[in-house]
């Protein structure tokens, strides 16, 4: 008991602390430009929160971007994982190379792709372009129908790595007799990736889903370093709109309250994916 | 398997492999190559893609920035908006990088130190909390780091902790110590219970048995797990900019995100600052590929 | 020991690499944080802009008074933020710029210090213009001294508008639109107008402020409330006339609401564009040879009129040298920084050498109305604008900005996100002003 309490400890003051704190705050009018009023007004600041269109606009924005980066990192995940299963010459330093946007920060993978989508120098266009694909420049990011998908592509490149390990550990712990009876039984190999690999590696797809549903339902850096919620409102996300209210508008009050739902949202979330996922175990 | 099948799957692993490749190290040559452009190059059309005149200006920047004392006949007289303009916050990077450094070093020590006896004894040592120890540290890892940066920005205010590098040590620590916690467990379980069982009839404490047994044997996962710590460290912004101000305490992500920002900075610079942030932790991961995939075997087969 | 082996790595060889680790977190701790910050007597902080002209006053500074001074600059578009945690953080920090649209907000949040006891600060005011002053008074309290004075000019690009054959440049509004649609014709220019609309805390406000104050709008009626959103208003108007140049017309790239103010600036600058608004301090650059391909061909002309209550008004702003309240209450520290703020913002051993300084090497220009008569700033205007006449005129055409309040920080982001979805045309004027108007008063009202 007495090894675990550090831990604990450590625990309590930074993560456990800050969330109680942070539901306290939400229930008072804080607001740093009126110093010398914190009315206390119990849940008032969560029914500003659910009243306000522009909240509604970041959960769908949140909700789309999170289905897109986790649906894609698992895909992109599963194709590197299956390949990298297979024996071919120079395998191990593909999976070596594989880490490298996995080791990249955040911060730097946003202002790579930013430059990378930038619509006058940018490689996309210079590259679509040489290749005969695009007849004139793209505004990619400044594209309002565009700007979400391409920051959850940023999102993918990054994720994908981690995602691939997972998937090929578990890929690797499929019994080998479960292939060999399934050709015994005259399946192609569609049927075997079918029938044995995917069923096979539901625990690795368990942690992948929850894992990057948590990490994209709360995802910032991107947003900051390529688009601040923009244009209009295209990417103005759960997490942005946090930073927004607390940092421009000064509302610690309703700021909190937004960050105390998001919290409670990712929890809900991510348990609702193990009991989905994680049954008939 | 048939000539042709062979040939077919040959060709779909060739196929694939490129592609992937492709994928990943295109962006990062694009960062590489337009880090060691010139300007004038990168903002003319068409695009192209290998540098004419490759020159290590930026570089030569931030490495060998002299602090000079600036007076009325030494200051440049010109807008720095356009041109090759290197900012004067390039003499920030070497010290972000050592802050960056410092910090991820610490956090990788005592994050092993923490969550090694708390996954021993969630492993081990049967007690009644054993469940609810494993699921509250778990569970304070679905709050968002955003959600977190402000309780955490006025703790530490009321610390007087704001724009320390410790306040990001013990903030890191928080963040990192769940998962690692996750994986020595997944690790340590499927270690024999006999060798440490016949230990502790030798009459070995639990420390003793720590040491001896599990950290010999948990050494895959132990590494990984600095690694994971320290790459964290490396990365993280939100906690880094609500808490730090000057470059008593700020890291990378937070300098270079300043020059992205900037409205005076040029475009291969911002790139050169990249690269300077991305070298260290893919060497980090390149050197240690074996124990990162190793200990991260277990917890994921186990799920 | 065979499990050991087993298990891939030795004792050894993890000792090894936490000890290159470990030689890593050393020399980390060698560099060890500089104490500058809490050993100078006094702090200044700043977006980082004129930096070099900062460092060599300081330099100056020091050795005229022999106090240390610590000086430290943030990005700008981060700047507001840097400076709200730092204030809330009790960061050491005792004078810093500020721009006059957070005046309020940081008044009320008591972060600021007026500066009305100080004589040695308010002896300037008869020096500079009555706006500038204005500009930095709260509730009857004066907050500063000037950094700079500025406003969003229209710049144009002579050698395009000849090639073209346009002997003038536009008047109205209507004309830029006629005179754009004949650059691109001509295949001169694809986008001929240049608007950086990109969600910036500080541009933004200032660009769609001189947009509508040239077409007779107003944000706000004298008694503070909204009326942006009267439909035949200059607000309504001006935004029309941004989408219809975006949509309709194709004048305006489509990205405009993705280019920030120094994006605009280099493209201006490489030759994109024939016509722009852009603060007038960056008409020296754009006229530097080294700076610019079109140096020597960019003029200012007055603000287009818009509509048919049009003007030749545009926005003004002034950004100014602020101490923090803390400060204020060390008598010895608040001493100190009264001094700094009088080497910057006032006189630096009887001349306004900074001021002077700034727009011959940067072109920010000043509100101190003495050096209007200096023969090295005439020769500038002379050089890089080609005589100060059409700037001149355009200065007396100058307005504040109408939204500056407690709560601008606030209204900002809701003006910000509905203008710039009406701009992509994902939204009609109406809704989107409506949707501000509303911001405004509930904010207003407290509701």
């Amino acid at each position: 008991m007495l090894l675990v309490l550090p831990v604990m400890a450590v625990l309590a003051i930074v993560a456990v602390y800050p969330i109680v704190h942070s539901f306290y705050t939400s229930l008072y009018d804080i607001v740093l430009t009126r110093p010398h009023r914190a009315p206390f007004v119990g849940l008032a600041n969560y029914i500003a929160v659910f009243d306000d269109a522009r909240f509604w606009v970041a959960v769908r924005r949140t909700t789309v971007y999170t289905i897109v980066s986790v649906v894609g990192t698992a895909g992109l995940a599963l194709v590197f994982a299956l390949l990298l299963n297979e024996v071919f010459p120079g395998r191990r330093l593909l999976s070596i190379i594989l880490l490298i946007p996995w080791a990249t920060p955040s911060i730097v993978n946003g202002l790579m792709w930013k430059w990378i989508y930038d619509p006058s120098y940018g490689s996309l266009n210079g590259l679509l372009d040489r290749l005969g694909l695009i007849d004139r420049y793209q505004l990619w990011l400044a594209d309002p129908d565009m700007t979400l998908l391409l920051v959850a592509q940023a999102a993918i490149w990054k994720q994908m790595p981690l995602a691939a390990i997972l998937l090929l550990v578990t890929m690797k712990a499929i019994p080998d007799d479960l292939y060999r009876a399934a050709k015994v039984d005259g399946a192609t190999v569609l049927q075997r990736f079918l029938h044995v690999t995917i069923p096979g590696l539901r625990s690795g797809f368990l942690l992948v889903f929850v894992y990057e549903t948590m990490i994209s339902i709360r995802h910032f850096d991107l947003f900051a370093i390529m688009t601040q919620g923009g244009p209009g409102d295209a990417t103005f996300t759960v997490s942005w709109m946090i930073y927004t209210e607390t940092f421009n508008s000064l509302r610690f009050g309703t700021g909190s309250a937004i960050a105390f739902i998001l919290s409670m949202a990712t929890f809900a979330l991510s348990y609702a994916l193990i009991r989905l996922l994680g049954k008939d175990r | 398997m048939p000539a042709a099948g062979r040939l077919i799957r040959a060709a779909v692993i060739a196929t694939t492999a490129l592609l992937l490749l492709g994928y990943v190290l295109g962006p990062i040559y694009w960062v590489f190559s337009s880090s060691v452009t010139a300007e004038s190059a990168l903002v003319s059309k068409p695009i192209r893609f290998v540098p004419d005149a490759p020159s290590l200006r930026n570089f030569r920047a931030i490495f060998l920035y002299a602090e000079e004392k600036v007076t009325y006949d030494t200051r440049r007289q010109s807008d720095p908006s356009a041109g090759e303009f290197v900012p004067s916050a390039a003499q920030n990077l070497m010290p972000a990088m050592m802050n960056s450094l410092y910090v991820g070093v610490w956090v990788a020590a005592l994050n092993v130190i923490f969550s090694l006896t708390a996954a021993y004894a969630i492993a081990r040592i049967r007690f009644r909390a054993r469940n609810a120890a494993l699921f509250a540290i778990l569970t304070t890892r679905v709050i968002p780091d955003i959600a977190l940066a402000v309780p955490l920005f006025l703790v530490m205010r009321n610390l007087g902790l704001i724009d320390t590098r410790e306040a990001l040590i013990v903030t890191y620590l928080a963040v990192t110590l769940p998962f690692t916690v996750f994986i020595l467990i997944n690790y340590f379980e499927s270690i024999p219970s006999d060798l440490d069982r016949a230990a502790r009839i030798d009459g070995c404490t639990h420390l003793q048995v720590l040491w001896h047994v599990f950290l010999p044997l948990g050494m895959p996962a132990i590494v990984a797990s600095l690694l994971f710590a320290f790459l964290s460290s490396w990365n993280e912004f939100v906690l880094a900019l609500m808490t730090t101000k000057t470059m008593a305490a700020q890291t990378l992500p937070i300098v270079i995100s300043g020059f992205v920002f900037d409205f005076t900075t040029s475009f291969s610079f911002i790139n050169a600052a990249g690269v300077v942030a991305i070298v260290p932790p893919v060497v980090l991961a390149i050197a240690f590929e074996r124990y990162i995939v190793g200990g991260l075997s277990a917890g994921a087969v186990k799920g | 020991m065979e499990n050991i082996r087993k298990s891939g790595v030795s004792r050894r060889e993890f000792m090894a690499g936490t000890a290159s680790l470990g030689a890593i977190g050393a020399a980390g701790m060698s560099w060890s944080p500089s104490a500058q910050a809490q050993a100078a007597a006094v702090n200044l902080m700043t977006w980082s802009a004129a930096v070099d002209q900062v460092k060599s006053h300081i330099s100056a500074f020091e050795a005229q008074s022999g106090l240390k001074v610590g000086y430290e600059n943030a990005p700008g578009a981060q700047f507001r933020q840097t400076l709200v945690t730092k204030f809330v953080g009790n960061a050491p920090m005792d004078v810093m710029w500020v721009s006059d649209a957070w005046l309020p907000e940081f008044a009320e949040a008591q972060w600021l210090a007026p500066i009305d006891g100080y004589s040695q600060l308010t002896k300037y005011n008869s020096d500079i213009e009555q706006y500038c002053v204005d500009s930095m008074v709260y509730k009857g309290k004066q907050y500063g001294n000037v950094y700079y004075t500025d406003f969003m000019a229209f710049l144009y690009n002579e050698e395009m508008l000849k090639r073209a054959g346009i002997a003038a440049p536009p008047t109205t509004w209507d004309e830029v639109v006629a005179q754009s649609l004949i650059l691109k014709e001509r295949n001169i220019c694809e986008h001929p107008m240049l608007l950086s609309l990109q969600s910036d805390v500080t541009w933004y406000i200032e660009f769609m402020s001189a947009l509508a104050f040239s077409f007779g709008g107003n944000f706000t009626d004298n008694s503070g409330r909204a009326v942006m959103n009267d439909p035949s208003g200059g607000v309504a108007r001006s935004l029309e006339w941004v989408r219809d140049a975006v949509h309709k017309h194709k004048i305006v790239s489509p990205a405009a609401t993705n280019t920030n103010e120094i994006a605009g600036l280099k493209a201006f600058g490489a030759g994109q564009h024939a016509f722009g608004i852009i603060p007038r301090y960056r008409l020296r650059p754009l006229n530097s040879p080294a700076e610019s391909q079109v140096a020597g061909n960019v003029r200012m002309a007055m603000m287009p009129k818009g509509g048919p209550n049009g003007t030749n008004a545009t926005c003004g702003w002034v950004r100014f040298y602020g101490m923090s309240a803390a400060t204020q209450r060390n008598a010895a520290r608040a001493a100190n920084a009264v001094k700094l703020i009088e080497w910057f913002g006032g006189k630096a051993m009887d001349s306004y050498t900074f001021q002077k300084m700034i727009i011959l090497d940067l072109g920010l220009p000043y509100c101190t109305k003495p050096l209007d008569n200096d023969a090295d700033i005439i020769a500038f205007y002379d050089k890089f604008a080609g005589g100060n006449d059409v700037i001149r005129r355009q200065a007396a055409q100058t307005r504040k900005k109408d939204v500056v309040t407690t709560w601008f920080g606030e209204w900002n982001d809701v003006n910000i996100q509905a203008t710039q979805k009406a701009i992509l045309n994902q939204v009609t004027v109406t809704a989107a002003l409506n949707e501000s108007a509303q911001a405004w008063e509930r904010l207003r009202t407290g509701k």
